[in-house]
């Protein structure tokens, strides 16, 4: 395999409006010191969104309900920074790009307020609505909802996903106090943040209390299996909310392990008629069926698009936008299927325009590893301070595979595999667990693929599967002559490595390795350590 | 009490990874298989024409190769392993199983095989990996026989003709099951009130039962056995307490002789390379296949932390507070090597179950793969026997 070399790609098109992003961070502030300027259209189409933005929280805190529910739980306050948070996402972007970020942002804001109404709702301590509580089943927030795929009147309720995902994307340090919480209950400090957050919520007794049952899966790593342990404990004993276990097999790509997983979640399904009540729909399933392989085809076409010389929708946001749609949605919710028809149109005009997200490309980078939580809007960065096109992550290059989605005999029996095969391949987990083919092989397979020249390899430095492949990406990339640049970083735990610390490890290697000065100068150093 | 006749030859086997006895097993023109957790049905390795060698890194010095590959957070024993393997340590191996038990076994294993640094120039040299049931029921079981025909058995058998019919897994087990059983009721001297055998001194033979082939120590094991009958405990107790030593992986005898120096009887070994449970015989019955049923028994006895159920999360502490009984325990020590995932999380959940729960004291700590002479346990353990000190007096008063 060679490493084509990349030539530098300038915009023909002028970005309209602020240029030098750095200026609009105000010292030790949590906000910055006013809104970015785009030019009139954008600048108005981007206040519009925000105002929908501001009108979906809105809407949430009119219940009186929900009021009391934001004061119970700690981890709600973090989403005062929503707004923010779509700002650090949407920074530096323009035209087709600003819409397509939006398009994925605000549709994943209005599912998060639906999902904390749901809480709010059948919370004990808060709603207390019984008979709602029942149509809930729990389930972990990195875990695929295949499962629940057959269950058009069940809702498929993740607790830890607004209580300690979503608030450390709003807040960067949003989990420290429960990380500190469950080391003070005698976790060391060397597990991953992200299973150690949500232990100490549990530890806390900050999670709301409902639910007919709940199904937790060892999803994505040994600390992810172990602390649904901690959760468990709570839920069973405490709360009486009976849990199934449901593990997908490590070697997801061997054949001897696909009758063990699709038995898994014949049982899963089980469990829930069980608990439920309700009874599996093929119908429904099939419908959702529909609505996967339709998302993997767009992602598919999206990546493909990825591979020319302009890429349109990468970065940050498809990989939260991938996250949410291929595990949480995982066909359930319309919306998204209609989202992902409008980002298409998007991406394939801005594709025919030859449109550019920056004044410069001047690196292709294969983004690797797992990205960090408390600074995910980093490969905006990448892009707008150092030319740095991230083309896909890792956890974006996930199945692309069609699932059965006609009902026929023999397909019903084929479904059981199918989630099976998604629950396996969930993000992360499908690259981080199954072999080293998997972590090491494809990222240089997607190299070449992707024509990149760069790889950008996120060290998440407490995820063991990935620092167990550090040396042999090393030597890979070296034998390869490919500029490899570690980041790394503490997931939910700015405390360890600052977003800063983060900036300044690419900084470094670009100026000292790569002998280059960067495209926007004000955003290499940002003082946003006391950010949201 | 008198030194143990075998002791220091015991002690000697454990002072390579490559012992003299694997090297005459290896003559006698048996086959290695090398493995690295209790996950991997022993027996399956040690059918007629093969043996088991569990890896160790005895006497390791510096990990900066181990540490260059795998990072400084990945356990110290899947980087002292590496090491090991890149100095050319395990090229004595003529296969390796691993079953995907831990991630960072897991990987370790990866990077030998990547880098090629094991069982060099051996031309039917095999890796394999395993996957192993997550739960205990009846779909592990089936998952758990799949696994071991496919990456045990099925290489065993291509690669070096090894038999492995139902009669020869039956002949291993028995094999197997008469160590099991010396070395069983060698334990149970632990038990008694002057007991006759230290737990360093036990720690010593149960390790090298997983790191020798295990035909050629029987004698040593008999004779030790007979010896411990007659042998005449201390007239004045040399511990303060008796403890039970609950955890991840040990084999670094040091840290077992540490806590006893400290002033503590390691009363029982429930940790990985221990005999709880697993130095438990394996119980065969004529009206199923062998296979089946050693599967089932290490897969319902295992108390690996990945065991994900409910029953099994429980039954985890229950033994604990089982064994702790059984062997006159006064306290607990959940030990769990730095880095380790799965036992950071089952140190904290069984410690703060089998002292509030179960009403045990408890000492959780960390340390090192290889312990030496550490103060710092040296403290924690002597202040832990301290604590067990005052809460007797307190209960006497």
């Amino acid at each position: 395999m060679a490493v084509k070399k990349f030539n530098k790609m300038v915009n023909p098109e002028k970005i309209k409006g602020d240029t030098r992003y750095g200026d609009l961070y105000k010292p030790h502030g949590k906000v910055r010191k006013r809104r970015e300027w785009r030019g009139v259209g954008d600048t108005l189409y981007d206040y519009s969104r925000w105002l929908g933005i501001m009108l979906t929280l809105g809407k949430f805190m009119s219940k009186p309900r929900n009021i009391k529910f934001f004061f119970r739980y700690r981890w709600m306050a973090n989403y005062l920074a929503v707004p923010m948070m779509v700002d650090r996402f949407t920074q530096g972007l323009r035209g087709e790009y600003l819409r397509m970020t939006h398009e994925e942002q605000d549709l994943i804001i209005i599912d998060v307020a639906k999902l904390l109404n749901t809480m709010a709702r059948a919370d004990r301590r808060v709603g207390n609505d019984e008979e709602f509580s029942k149509i809930n089943v729990l389930v972990d927030e990195n875990e695929m909802t295949a499962v629940m795929m057959g269950f058009p009147n069940l809702k498929c309720t993740s607790r830890e996903t607004p209580s300690t995902y979503v608030s450390v994307l709003l807040n960067q340090h949003a989990m420290e106090h429960y990380i500190d919480v469950a080391q003070e209950y005698g976790l060391p400090g060397d597990v991953c943040p992200m299973p150690e957050a949500e232990a100490g919520v549990s530890i806390d007794d900050d999670a709301p209390v409902f639910g007919a049952c709940a199904v937790q899966c060892n999803t994505t790593c040994d600390g992810s299996l172990l602390g649904n342990g901690v959760i468990s404990e709570r839920l069973e004993k405490e709360d009486g909310i009976p849990v199934f276990q449901l593990p997908a097999p490590l070697r997801h790509k061997e054949d001897d392990v696909q009758e063990y997983a699709a038995e898994e979640i014949r049982r899963a399904i089980a469990f829930i008629e069980e608990h439920t009540g309700h009874k599996w729909d093929w119908d429904y399933y099939f419908e959702c069926a529909k609505r996967v392989n339709f998302a993997t085809k767009c992602r598919n076409e999206w990546l493909d698009m990825n591979k020319t010389d302009y890429p349109q929708i990468f970065g940050g946001n498809l990989a939260l936008y991938t996250e949410t749609n291929y595990m949480a949605i995982c066909g359930k919710v319309p919306e998204f299927e209609r989202a992902d028809r409008r980002l298409m149109k998007l991406a394939e005009k801005a594709y025919k325009k030859r449109k550019m997200a920056a004044p410069e490309y001047r690196h292709r980078a294969i983004v690797w590893g797992v990205q960090s939580h408390y600074y995910m809007d980093f490969l905006v960065w990448l892009l707008n301070c150092w030319g740095i096109v991230p083309l896909t992550d890792m956890l974006s290059c996930i199945n692309t595979e069609m699932i059965a989605e006609t009902d026929t005999p023999e397909n019903r029996e084929q479904a059981y595999y199918d989630m099976a095969m998604l629950t396996e391949e969930m993000i992360m987990r499908n690259r981080t667990h199954g072999g080293y083919k998997v972590l090491l092989d494809d990222l240089f397979e997607f190299v070449e693929q992707y024509n990149a020249d760069m790889i950008i390899l996120w060290e998440h430095i407490t995820c063991k599967a990935l620092d167990g492949m550090h040396g042999m990406f090393e030597d890979r990339a070296r034998e390869l002559g490919i500029p490899l640049i570690w980041v790394d970083h503490q997931l939910f735990d700015p405390r360890v490595v600052s977003r800063q610390g983060v900036r300044d490890q690419v900084n470094s290697y670009m100026r000292t390795v790569m002998q280059e000065e960067p495209l926007d100068p004000t955003l290499e150093v940002l003082d946003d350590e006391n950010s949201w | 009490m008198k030194d143990l006749k075998h002791l220091i030859y015991f002690e000697d086997l454990l002072q390579e990874a490559h012992n003299d006895l694997i090297r005459q097993a290896q003559e006698e023109g048996k086959k290695c298989i090398g493995y690295m957790c209790e996950n991997v049905p022993e027996p399956l390795l040690n059918l007629p024409g093969c043996f088991s060698a569990r890896l160790r890194a005895p006497r390791t010095g510096s990990i900066d190769v181990g540490t260059y590959y795998l990072t400084s957070f990945l356990c110290e024993y899947s980087r002292a392993i590496l090491e090991r393997a890149l100095e050319g340590g395990y090229n004595f191996l003529d296969g390796m199983v691993t079953p995907d038990g831990c991630t960072m076994l897991n990987r370790c294993v990866e990077n030998m095989e990547l880098l090629n640094a094991a069982g060099k120039d051996k031309e039917n040299f095999f890796w394999d990996y395993m996957e192993i049931p997550m739960k205990a029921d009846y779909n592990g079981l089936n998952l758990y026989v799949l696994q071991c025909k496919n990456h045990i058995l099925k290489p065993l058998a291509e690669k070096y003709g090894i038999d492995v019919s139902d009669e020869a897994i039956r002949k291993a087990v028995a094999e197997h099951n008469h160590i099991c059983e010396l070395l069983r009721q060698i334990g149970d001297f632990r038990k008694l009130d002057k007991p006759t055998i230290t737990g360093y001194e036990y720690n010593v033979l149960c390790l090298a039962s997983y790191v020798a082939p295990k035909y050629l120590i029987v004698d040593k094991l008999e004779e030790t056995l007979e010896e411990l009958k007659t042998r005449e405990p201390d007239d004045k107790p040399w511990f303060k307490a008796r403890v039970l030593v609950v955890g991840s992986e040990v084999d670094d005898t040091d840290f077992i002789k540490l806590i006893e120096d400290s002033g503590a009887f390691v009363c029982a070994d429930r940790f990985c390379y221990g005999s709880l449970p697993g130095r438990d015989p394996i119980e065969l019955t004529d009206d199923e296949d062998a296979l089946t049923q050693i599967c089932r028994q290490y897969m319902y006895r295992g108390e690996c932390p990945r065991y994900m159920n409910t029953e099994k999360m429980d039954g985890r502490r229950e033994y604990v507070d089982k064994l702790a009984k059984e062997y006159k325990a006064d306290g607990i020590i959940y030990q769990q090597m730095k880095f380790c995932d799965p036992w950071a999380y089952e140190k904290m959940m069984g410690s703060h179950i089998l002292r509030n729960r179960y009403d045990w004291p408890v000492l959780a700590v960390d340390r090192p793969y290889t312990i030496g002479s550490s103060g710092q346990m040296r403290t924690r353990v002597q202040a832990f026997m301290e604590s067990i000190d005052i809460k007797k007096i307190q209960k006497e008063d």
